[in-house]
């Protein structure tokens, strides 16, 4: 326990004082004991001659005392210093909690319950502590720094967590940048060889690899800073009435295109009549189209469905499902991260900047839905978007 | 006239292989390109190459990993290893200096990748 205390911050026991009762050395013993009797809270008086404390009176010692000695009689009389305890333990007010206990339970056991005299520095009265109270004020304040301390450890291991997840991100877009631009580099370097030798056909190839390097380049940045913006809520959001049933089926013609050869099947589940749906058509786009784009990236053969449903009255699902590789369930948390991409960026199999799952779960809540998934590793996953049917722009104000 | 040098690189990136090759074959070196981790030792030991550059980021086994399996074979043949990456240059000194490898060159400084490498070829001769 000493241990403990020693490392926190413990209250001075001036702060826990319960009273400042005292008597002059010379008050006689039975006035001192009517002022018990008359006042059955009080547990002890200070004998204080001038300003200092010279011995204590307790109510049980005195009480005990005078009754087994027939003491009336004996002592009914005398001045109160004669019986009163001159021993008694004294601190000063900024002495710890802890020291005082400590001291306090080193007295004899008939005495350990005895109040303790408080002074100033200076060595004057300032009043009385009870025993019972200081072992209350400790046992709490112990509960509340352990409390504290899980707290901050709790705290701090978040914090180390974030820094983590920073620095990984740092290192993650550091070389997701510096990929597409050594390759511009190394393509530019060899323009200027084809050039030299004057092969247009060379200079051709080498451009069209150019451009390419230099369009990843380019999805990359807008992603970060579409991250930022929405980390930033800098990014406006505009609600318009569109068709959500022809919006999905043109995200799936272009799904059958990013699927290329693989041999998948891309599939539109929707109710016959086209589902009508106010909301930001720019963002429910790259929302879907970045989880068909996942689907497509992921899944190896089988089928990618996607699917609009009603639900109730009010809210539309939209469903992206693939038989793709699935997600480890203890991997599902990581998903929405930035740069959570579940691979390890050394060894990752799937391109990718790994932002496209946190922007799109930013944007689905920008637009008032969100996004939940169910996954079984080995057996494909689902992505399911739930956005309002209806969404006022005059909310958008606000925002 | 003197046989070419033999130069493999192993990365997972078809353009960067595509961009390296051109740049480093003439007519003293000829350049042998590598896609995937799987084969890399028998590659190494049937071509013997007089140099490997390994990228590090690659899927399922890292450049630092795969160098551990080929060093054995490259020692044999005196053939230094250098890790070849967009990686963080401090980094790559690290990998190098842990997994005991030749070197490193950092992607996209051309200048260093043609005068490392001809360095150790040179060293190799």
């Amino acid at each position: 326990m000493k241990a403990i205390n020693a490392q926190e911050n413990v209250l001075p026991v001036g702060e826990l004082i319960v009273s400042n009762e005292q008597a002059t050395p010379q008050t006689a013993v039975n006035k001192l004991a009517e002022r018990f009797f008359s006042t059955t809270d009080l547990d002890a008086i200070a004998v204080v001659e001038g300003k200092e404390p010279i011995g204590l009176v307790t109510r049980t010692k005195l009480l005990f005392t005078l009754f087994r000695r027939f003491g009336f009689e004996l002592y009914g009389k005398y001045p109160i210093i004669a019986i009163a305890d001159t021993t008694a333990l004294i601190v000063p007010e900024n002495e710890r909690l802890d020291v005082v206990i400590d001291k306090a339970l080193e007295r004899q056991p008939q005495d350990i319950y005895d109040e303790i005299i408080v002074t100033t520095p200076s060595g004057a009265y300032k009043g009385l502590l009870s025993v019972k109270q200081l072992v209350i004020q400790q046992s709490n304040s112990l509960a509340t720094n352990i409390l504290q301390k899980e707290m901050a450890s709790a705290r701090a291991k978040e914090l180390e967590k974030i820094n983590q997840v920073k620095s990984q991100f740092l290192a993650n877009v550091t070389h997701e940048l510096r990929s597409p631009v050594n390759a511009i580099i190394g393509l530019a370097e060899l323009l200027r060889m084809s050039a030299e030798k004057g092969s247009i056909e060379q200079i051709k190839e080498r451009l069209s690899f150019m451009i390419s390097s230099a369009t990843n380049l380019r999805a990359i940045i807008t992603n970060i800073l579409d991250l930022s913006k929405l980390e930033a809520g800098k990014m406006e959001v505009s609600f318009q009435e569109i068709n959500a049933t022809a919006l999905i089926s043109e995200i799936a013609e272009t799904t059958r295109i990013l699927v290329g050869k693989k041999p998948v099947m891309v599939k539109v589940e929707a109710p016959p009549l086209a589902i009508m749906i106010s909301t930001d058509p720019i963002k429910l786009r790259q929302i879907i189209m970045n989880l068909a784009g996942n689907a497509a990236k992921f899944t190896e053969q089988g089928e990618i469905t996607l699917s609009l449903s009603i639900i109730g009255s009010s809210r539309l699902e939209i469903a992206v499902a693939d038989t793709g590789i699935g997600i480890k369930e203890q991997d599902i948390d990581k998903l929405f991260i930035a740069f959570g991409q579940v691979e390890d960026a050394k060894t990752k199999q799937h391109e990718g900047t790994g932002l496209g799952l946190t922007i799109s779960k930013n944007l689905a809540e920008l637009i008032n839905g969100s996004i939940s998934i169910r996954s079984a590793y080995g057996q494909g996953t689902t992505f399911v978007v739930s956005l309002p049917l209806q969404n006022n722009n005059a909310r958008q104000g606000e925002l | 006239m003197q046989s070419k040098k033999k130069v493999l690189i192993v990365d997972d990136d078809e353009l960067h292989l595509y961009t390296t090759k051109e740049l480093l074959q003439n007519d003293f070196i000829e350049v042998i390109t590598h896609k995937n981790w799987l084969g890399v030792t028998n590659v190494v030991r049937n071509l013997q190459p007089d140099l490997v550059l390994l990228d590090i980021n690659m899927p399922a086994l890292s450049g630092d990993k795969l160098a551990t399996i080929i060093k054995p074979y490259c020692e044999a043949m005196k053939t230094p290893i250098v890790f070849h990456s967009s990686n963080d240059e401090d980094s790559l000194r690290d990998l190098a200096k842990t997994h005991g490898v030749r070197g490193y060159i950092c992607k996209g400084n051309i200048g260093d990748l043609r005068s490392k490498v001809n360095q150790y070829l040179k060293l190799q001769a």
